[in-house]
This record gives C-alpha cells, sequence and structure tokens, in this order.
C-alpha cells in the first residue's frame, strides 16, 4: 500500500477500493505455481464486428496482465492488438479493463481467470487499442502549462514542498486514463461537458502550482465543467500511482475555481448556504438559487416534485429552519465560500 | 499515401528529438516530429531517475564540480569520449538546462522549508517531484512544450527508410502509421535521427517495446559511419521477474536526502555491492556494479540472470520512501518492504557507441543526416547530455540550412520501400512468425553477444544472424494483413532492422581487441590504453565493413595505466 495512503483512517473515503486491492497484493502475487493454467479471455474487435476469445497461458513467475497478453501474442495469437511501451508503469499506455475494473497491464497481478476489455469512454481502434485522441485533445484545450504573474527569478527559485504538496501528487500522473474509464460522469457521454479526471490531474499539475498566475488559471478552469464532478472516488480508485484524485486535485480545483469564477459554483454554493441556514437541504429553494425564476416556467416538473413531495413552497418561502441549521451554521459559517 | 513537406524531420519523440524541435521552431524553422511511440512517453528519457548536478549548482563545491566532469568521463564513458564536448555540455547544463526547466515551471523537488534536495556525497543529484520518476514529469513538460508551440507530430508511426535525393543528400523519410496502417513520406532539407540510447536486442533489455535499433538500421543502410558500437552498457540489478519488468531498476544511486542507497547480496546471503562502501564517487555505479557480479558469478555465487538480490533492508522505509518511488514495486509484488529483497538480473542497457558524428554540428558522415542524442556515438546516457544535443543539432542544421539542398527525392525511391513495406505485411511465407524471429535474435544476443564474450561466441552469433537474415526473413509468416494497429506487422519491419543492427554490433565487438569498462572479452582481459584508447569506427563498404581507428584526445583526464585486468580496474 503506498505509504501515504497507509496514513490515512481506515474509514477515509479515499481509501475505499485502494484498501481492499492493497490488502490482496501479497496474495496476488502467490495464489499460483509456474507453469500453471491461466484462462484468459480477451475482447476482439475489428471491422468484422467484435468478439471474445478465450486462451489458456502458462503462468510465469510474478506474472503482470501484460505478460499475459505478451505470452498470447508471442504464441496464439500473433496479430492481437495491444498498447504497451515500458511496461514498468511509466508511459501509462497500457491500460485495460480486467474483470470489470481498470488496470495498468504492466502493473497488476494476474487472476486465475480474467476477462480483458479495452478502456470504456474512448472509441476502439482495434482489439484492446483505443483512440487517444479525445483525451489528448481535451487535455491540449486545457493548455496545462504555467504563465508567471511575477517574471522567473533564476534557479533555484522561492518554493517550498508544502506550496507544492498537492501539485506534486498530479505530477505522478502517466496520463493512463484508467480514472477517465472509470470515470462515472464521463460514461454518460455528451450530457456533461465534464473534462473528466485525467485531464483535470494534467491540469492540477501546473493549475495547483502557486507560480501560475490566476488569470491563466481562470482561464483553464472555465473550460472544465469541473462541479460536475459528483466526488464518487472511482477515478482514485481506479488510479495506478495511487494519486488522490478526489481530495488531493479536483477539491482543491474546485475551491480555486469557486474563488476565481464564483459562477461556476453556483450550484455548491447554493447547497451549502441552504445547509448553513436552514441545517437541511431544500430542492426547492436550491433549484430557485441555481436556475432563477425561470426554474418556474417548468410546470410539469414542479407539478411532479410538489405530488412526490420533493418541495415544500411554504417551507421554503418561510426558511423554516431544522434543528441542525445551528451546528451547520456553526460548521459552514456563513455558508458563502462555495467549495 | 500522405505526402509531407518539413524543414526538418525528426526521427525520435525523447529529450533529444524533442529539444531540437523547440529549438528549430525558435529559430524559425519547420521541423516536423516522428514519433515511433508516444512523444514524451516512449524511449529511454522517460526512465531518468534524476538529474546530475554538474558545476557549481546548488552549492556544489569545485571538487564536487570536478567529480561529476570524471565521472561523466571515465566512470560513464571509459574515457570513449571527446573531453571538450563534455565540457562545453557540462557548462550549458550549468548556465542555460536548469534555469530554462525550472521557468517553464518543472518542479524540482524541495522540502518543507524551500531547500532543493539534493542525494548526498561526491557527485549530487536532485530530482524532477520524486527520484525515480523524474523522467515522466520531465518529459511530460516537453510534450506539453511541443503541443504549445504547435510543432506537428506524426504519433505511433514508424520511420522505415531514409530517402537521398539525386546529389546523395538525405532529404527525406518514408514512414508508417501502423495505427492507421496509412504510409506517409515527409520530404526535408535534413533529417535528424534521434533514436534513442537503448535498444530491445537482447533478451533482457532496458528499451522500450518499439525501440528495434531502427536508427542504427537505417543510417547503416543509408551509409552513415557508426562507432564503438561493442560498448554496450548494462544493468546489474533490474528486477527478474516477472518478465515485463525486465527493465525495472533498483536503483544504485545515491538517493535523495539519504545517506544510504540499495544493497547487492549474493545467493550466500552475502553482501556483494554496496554503494556507500564500494564506491561513493561512481555515482550510477553501473560497471563497477557489474565487475563486482563477474566475480560473484565466477566464484559461483550469482548468475548474470539472476540468483543474487537487491533491496533496501539496511535502511528505514520512510527515509527510502520520502523522495523516491523505489518501494512501490516491492510492495506491488507483494513484498514486505523494506525487509525483503528482491531477486535482480541484468539486463542490456544502453549502447555508448552509435552513429559517428561531429559533435559540433552533429553531422553525420552522409550529407542531410544529423544525430542527437543516444543513437550517436558520442557520449553516454544522461538526460542532459541528450537535451544538450537537441540544442547543438538544432544551431547545426541552422548554420548548415542555406547549403542544404530543397531537390526533392524521386519517386521511384520511395514507392520501392512502400513495396517492400507491403510485402512484409503479405509475409505468407510457411516459416517463423515476426514475433518468434524477434525472441530468436534476443535469445542469441543474450547467450552470445552477452556479458562476456569470446572470439568463438561472436562468430556463432554472425552465423546464427546470417542464417537468419538468408534463411528465415524470406520465410517469414504474419498471421493477419490487417493494415490497422497490426503491430504483426510492425514487428515484420523491426526484424529486419534488429538483423541489419544485430550483425555490426557482433563484428564491432569482434573487432575491440580488450576489454574496457562494460565491454567483456574473455579472450582478451585486459583493458588495453596503449592500442584501445580509440574510437572503433565502421564505415560501409559496398557488403564490407571497413574498420579505422581513431585516439580520443585527453585533455582533462587520462587513465593512470596503459594495461590491466578489466576487473581490477575502478572504472
Amino acid at each position: 500500500m503506498p505509504a501515504d495512503l497507509a496514513d490515512r483512517p481506515l474509514s477515509a473515503a479515499s481509501r475505499m477500493g485502494q484498501l481492499e486491492r492493497a490488502d490482496t497484493l501479497a496474495a496476488r502475487n502467490r495464489r499460483f505455481s509456474e507453469g500453471q493454467k491461466i484462462q484468459v479471455r480477451i475482447r476482439r474487435h475489428d471491422d468484422l464486428g467484435t468478439r471474445y476469445q478465450q486462451f489458456e497461458v502458462p503462468y510465469q513467475k510474478r506474472m503482470r496482465v501484460l505478460d499475459a497478453l505478451n505470452w498470447i501474442a508471442d504464441h496464439e495469437a500473433g496479430d492481437l492488438a495491444y498498447r504497451w511501451i515500458c511496461g514498468s508503469r511509466m508511459c501509462g499506455t497500457c491500460a485495460v479493463r480486467m474483470n470489470g475494473r481498470e488496470v495498468l497491464s504492466c502493473w497488476e497481478a494476474v487472476e486465475p481467470a480474467m476477462t480483458i476489455e479495452p478502456l470504456r469512454n474512448l472509441p476502439v481502434i482495434r482489439d484492446l487499442v483505443v483512440d487517444r485522441s479525445p483525451f489528448e485533445q481535451k487535455v491540449a484545450a486545457l493548455e496545462p502549462w504555467i504563465e508567471r504573474a511575477v517574471p522567473y527569478a533564476g534557479f533555484p527559485e522561492k518554493l517550498t514542498h508544502r506550496q507544492m504538496k498537492d501539485a506534486s501528487k498530479a505530477l505522478d500522473c502517466i496520463g493512463c486514463m484508467c480514472c477517465y474509464s472509470a470515470c462515472p460522469v464521463i460514461g454518460l457521454g455528451g450530457l456533461t461537458d465534464f473534462a473528466g479526471p485525467a485531464p483535470l490531474v494534467q491540469l492540477g499539475q501546473t493549475a495547483l502550482d502557486p507560480r501560475n498566475s490566476k488569470e491563466k488559471l481562470a482561464r483553464s478552469l472555465a473550460l472544465t465543467s469541473i462541479f460536475s464532478c459528483i466526488s464518487c472516488y472511482k477515478c482514485e480508485e481506479a488510479c495506478p500511482a495511487a494519486i488522490p484524485i478526489v481530495s488531493r486535485v479536483i477539491e482543491p480545483l474546485k475551491a480555486r475555481a469557486a474563488e476565481l469564477l464564483p459562477q461556476m459554483a453556483i450550484h455548491s454554493r447554493a447547497f451549502r448556504t441552504i445547509i448553513a441556514q436552514r441545517g437541511r437541504i431544500d430542492p426547492g429553494a436550491l433549484v430557485l438559487r441555481v436556475q432563477g425564476v425561470r426554474a418556474l416556467a417548468n410546470f410539469s416538473r414542479i407539478f411532479r416534485m410538489l405530488i412526490r413531495g420533493k418541495v415544500n413552497p411554504l417551507k421554503t418561502l418561510l426558511g423554516i429552519r431544522t434543528a441542525a441549521s445551528r451546528p451547520a451554521q456553526h460548521l459552514l459559517g456563513k455558508g458563502n465560500n462555495g467549495s | 499515401m500522405q505526402k509531407l513537406a518539413a524543414d526538418v524531420a525528426i526521427i525520435g519523440g525523447g529529450a533529444a528529438g524533442c529539444y531540437a524541435a523547440l529549438c528549430l521552431h525558435k529559430q524559425g524553422l519547420k521541423p516536423l516530429i516522428i514519433c515511433k511511440g508516444l512523444v514524451g512517453k516512449s524511449g529511454a528519457s522517460l526512465f531518468a531517475g534524476n538529474l546530475v548536478i554538474s558545476g557549481r549548482l546548488l552549492g556544489n563545491t569545485e571538487a564536487q564540480a570536478r567529480n561529476t566532469a570524471e565521472f561523466l568521463i571515465k566512470y560513464h564513458n571509459q574515457f570513449l569520449i571527446d573531453q571538450n564536448w563534455a565540457r562545453r555540455c557540462g557548462e550549458w547544463i550549468e548556465r542555460v538546462y536548469y534555469p530554462e526547466l525550472e521557468e517553464l515551471g518543472l518542479y524540482f523537488r524541495r522540502d518543507d522549508a524551500g531547500n532543493v534536495v539534493t542525494s548526498p556525497g561526491a557527485i549530487r543529484s536532485v530530482a524532477a517531484n520524486v527520484q525515480g520518476n523524474s523522467g515522466v514529469p520531465f518529459m511530460d513538460l516537453r510534450r506539453k512544450q511541443i503541443m504549445r508551440a504547435g510543432i506537428p507530430r506524426l504519433e505511433e508511426t514508424v520511420a522505415t527508410a531514409l530517402l537521398r535525393n539525386s546529389k546523395g543528400n538525405v532529404s527525406g523519410v518514408v514512414c508508417l502509421d501502423y495505427i492507421n496502417g496509412t504510409y506517409v513520406v515527409v520530404q526535408a532539407r535534413a533529417v535528424v535521427l534521434a533514436t534513442g540510447y537503448s535498444d530491445r536486442l537482447h533478451k533482457r533489455s532496458t528499451g522500450t517495446r518499439e525501440m528495434s535499433a531502427d536508427g542504427i538500421a537505417m543510417a547503416w543502410r543509408a551509409g552513415a559511419d557508426l562507432v564503438n558500437m561493442e560498448m554496450q552498457w548494462w544493468h546489474t540489478n533490474d528486477i527478474a521477474d516477472p518478465p515485463c519488468w525486465q527493465r525495472m531498476q533498483v536503483y544504485p544511486n545515491p538517493m535523495l536526502g539519504s545517506e544510504k542507497s540499495a544493497r547487492m547480496l549474493n545467493s550466500a546471503g552475502e553482501e556483494f555491492f554496496n554503494q556507500q562502501n564500494d564506491d561513493p564517487l561512481a555515482f550510477g555505479p553501473y560497471t563497477v556494479q557489474l565487475k563486482a557480479l563477474a566475480k560473484q558469478v565466477r566464484s559461483g555465487k550469482a548468475r548474470y540472470d539472476g540468483g543474487y538480490y537487491a533491496g533496501f533492508d539496511h535502511c528505514d522505509a520512510a527515509e527510502v520512501e520520502a523522495y523516491t518511488t523505489y518501494g512501490k514495486a516491492f510492495r506491488q509484488l507483494g513484498l514486505s518492504f523494506p525487509d525483503e529483497l528482491v531477486e535482480t538480473s541484468v539486463t542490456s542497457h544502453y549502447r555508448q557507441g552509435g552513429i559517428d558524428v561531429d559533435n559540433a554540428t552533429m553531422r553525420a558522415s552522409i550529407p542531410g543526416l544529423y544525430v542527437a542524442g543516444g543513437v550517436g556515438g558520442h557520449s553516454n546516457g544522461l538526460i542532459g547530455l541528450a537535451t544538450y544535443d537537441g540544442k547543438v543539432v538544432a544551431d547545426g542544421i541552422a548554420g548548415d540550412f542555406d547549403r542544404l539542398e530543397e531537390e526533392s527525392v524521386s519517386e521511384n525511391e520511395w514507392t520501392a520501400e512502400i513495396r517492400r513495406l507491403d510485402r512484409l505485411r503479405n509475409s505468407s511465407g510457411t516459416g517463423t512468425s515476426p514475433a518468434t524471429l524477434k525472441n530468436m535474435i534476443r535469445d542469441l544476443m543474450w547467450d552470445k553477444v552477452g556479458v562476456e564474450k569470446d572470439a568463438a561466441g561472436l562468430e556463432a552469433a554472425l552465423s546464427q544472424i546470417q542464417q537468419i537474415r538468408l534463411e528465415l526473413l524470406p520465410e517469414m509468416k504474419i498471421s493477419s494483413g490487417n493494415r490497422v494497429a497490426n503491430y504483426e506487422w510492425l514487428d515484420a519491419i523491426d526484424v529486419v532492422n534488429m538483423v541489419d543492427a544485430c550483425e555490426v554490433i557482433v563484428h564491432s565487438s569482434l573487432q575491440r581487441k580488450e576489454s574496457r569498462g562494460p565491454f567483456f572479452r574473455r579472450d582478451f582481459p585486459s583493458t588495453d590504453n596503449r592500442h584501445w584508447l580509440a574510437a572503433n569506427v565502421l564505415k560501409k563498404a559496398g557488403n564490407e565493413i571497413r574498420f579505422e581507428k581513431r585516439p580520443y584526445e585527453l585533455p582533462y583526464f587520462s587513465p593512470s595505466f596503459e594495461t590491466r585486468d578489466n576487473l581490477e580496474v575502478p572504472w
């Protein structure tokens, strides 16, 4: 388990899944003996269609998923298309889904029976090779580089690790897109403009760097729809570089967006304000605050919400508080810090 | 088929190729990068563990500055280097490289108080974010610089042949975009080969998947001179299993923020290498380690392919992991860190030799062809040196540019190459698959052209290579003629390059009749400075190789003996 993960409490959301995976690392590496047969089922795809093909692979010591793919390409299916470059967790090009979860194939130990499929949320070119260009284009559009507000003062410049703490985490990103494949919001397709976890981590490398100018940061953040992130932590669970993507990248970026571009955070800010004032969420007030009076134009929606008891116009109008309002106010202050 | 034009075609997307492109772009020329992998994500540059401090940077003393230079010339290149070039390079690194990288935003690792964290000792180094992983943010920065400058790049595109115009100038490249399966012919006034230090020519190689000596093979076929092709470097403690981790190293270099570094134990559990005790000066003590291992192998306490162990069991985990990635691999294998060691093995690493260049301009011996980085025969393995080449080659080309002819390449040249590639895609022989041939070549290189070589083994390797060339290549069989993402087709293209490159490596190894640094000849065990402190230059003469010897000048450092048993030489 990565050292920094081990320091976090067992209950931390960011340890879900990762903890489970880490706990079984020793077991995963001792499950097989040399030569034992592993069942591998691979999703094949070309212009003729999609099918699954079954292979039997002899276990080699400490075998990774990539070793199994290499064995298959060398011995059984020379035409198997799968991408890899370095074989040692640096290039980030060999990610696939193994039994439904995203893994870096060079990094992950094999399972007795594996179904190997390409990453989700990216077009498949052939077999396990996906088109990386939608991700690359998103990253390029975010202009993930530094524009200095103050001219560079010469080497070494004044900078501490404390200031770089979050950016440093983002710098571990190898662009493997495991998180991009695992993200349920990206999985919604074109329903949102959400940049997705991987492009946000790529942006975070410079956006969380104190040397970058606020103007540059605001320009990039404006393109991210970052508040579409639902903080489900799927990305953190999938990350083979163990980057705390939500807590150390997306949340700090949301905080900066809320500060620099308050309009982006209107929903979060309203949510927070309502809780701070009333001690509970009020969907009616939330919709009104976010959408303004035009929310009232959607009669059928209002009607459905009324019937199902989702909104209570009276409570909304009177701003009735619950017993939780006092501690909520204490915890959240006046509620105008939208992060 | 797509035709593209550029001022300069750069083959390779690592530290040298990227920096060459950026410098040419700054000079107002139009470069185009052709990268077999992904720019900044493939090749050797990605593996830069740390960055060596040169000169008087970061409080380096005069002694430390001198140590760095001595290390580069002696331990890193066994004196087979132009020391004046090394000096120019060191000055540039001190004056330009560090500040420029930091101004761009590279994060030189600090502590919480703001000090740049260094490794202690006679030669110091720093890390980009984390030691062991510095190449990742470093090359990511380059990738983004290329993006930002709008320099066009052809990625997952293999260059297969250099084209020459009627006057013999290299002025174009035939390429295959192997993801889409389309041909690209690039016409350019100059071509830069920047394909890197490593290649996957041995059973265990640190080279990445795509590295199959394409640069060497293309240059040789086009008639360029090569040099010191036998000078092969080895990693001594790369993790033995799993197979795909063959280049994952238990780094022997001094650690940032610690007095300790990895140690190595033989099969009897005896420590036989510990950087701090055994060679504090040899900063990246690859050759020193290899010699220590050779002695263990000879006493039956280790094998070159395993049976010995490396790790950090004498260190505190928190200290190792404060600034390094070193614990991650152990943990991923389910080993307890740092208490458990991991079995390690030798891996073929950088080739010190390569294409012969004029290191003031990076011109190769044929007009229009230039070189940057590891594929050149002028230096060995550090990301700073490779980057410096990017600058020098850009200046060299800018200086030559008006003299370089724009005359285009005749259509016959590239249609012949495309026919060859089509034939490879339709290889329908009755024989061996490209993957099997690749493995066959790597096995024979490992067995006969491995750490310890002799004339008999090398001659046997040559005849096996000839057999592959004459009997197996024509009968090669690939399972699908599909054009899209057909990696087997790519393998078929690679195999031809591997055969060409291995042949010159073996010839070159036979020619150097001494042992030097990591080059061990059983039949010539001594380092022979009287006869062999010289470049071993290979020239193509029809189908033959003509060798020439070119001595090195020794203005700053020179060896203290004429001949000595190589295993007793400290470098």
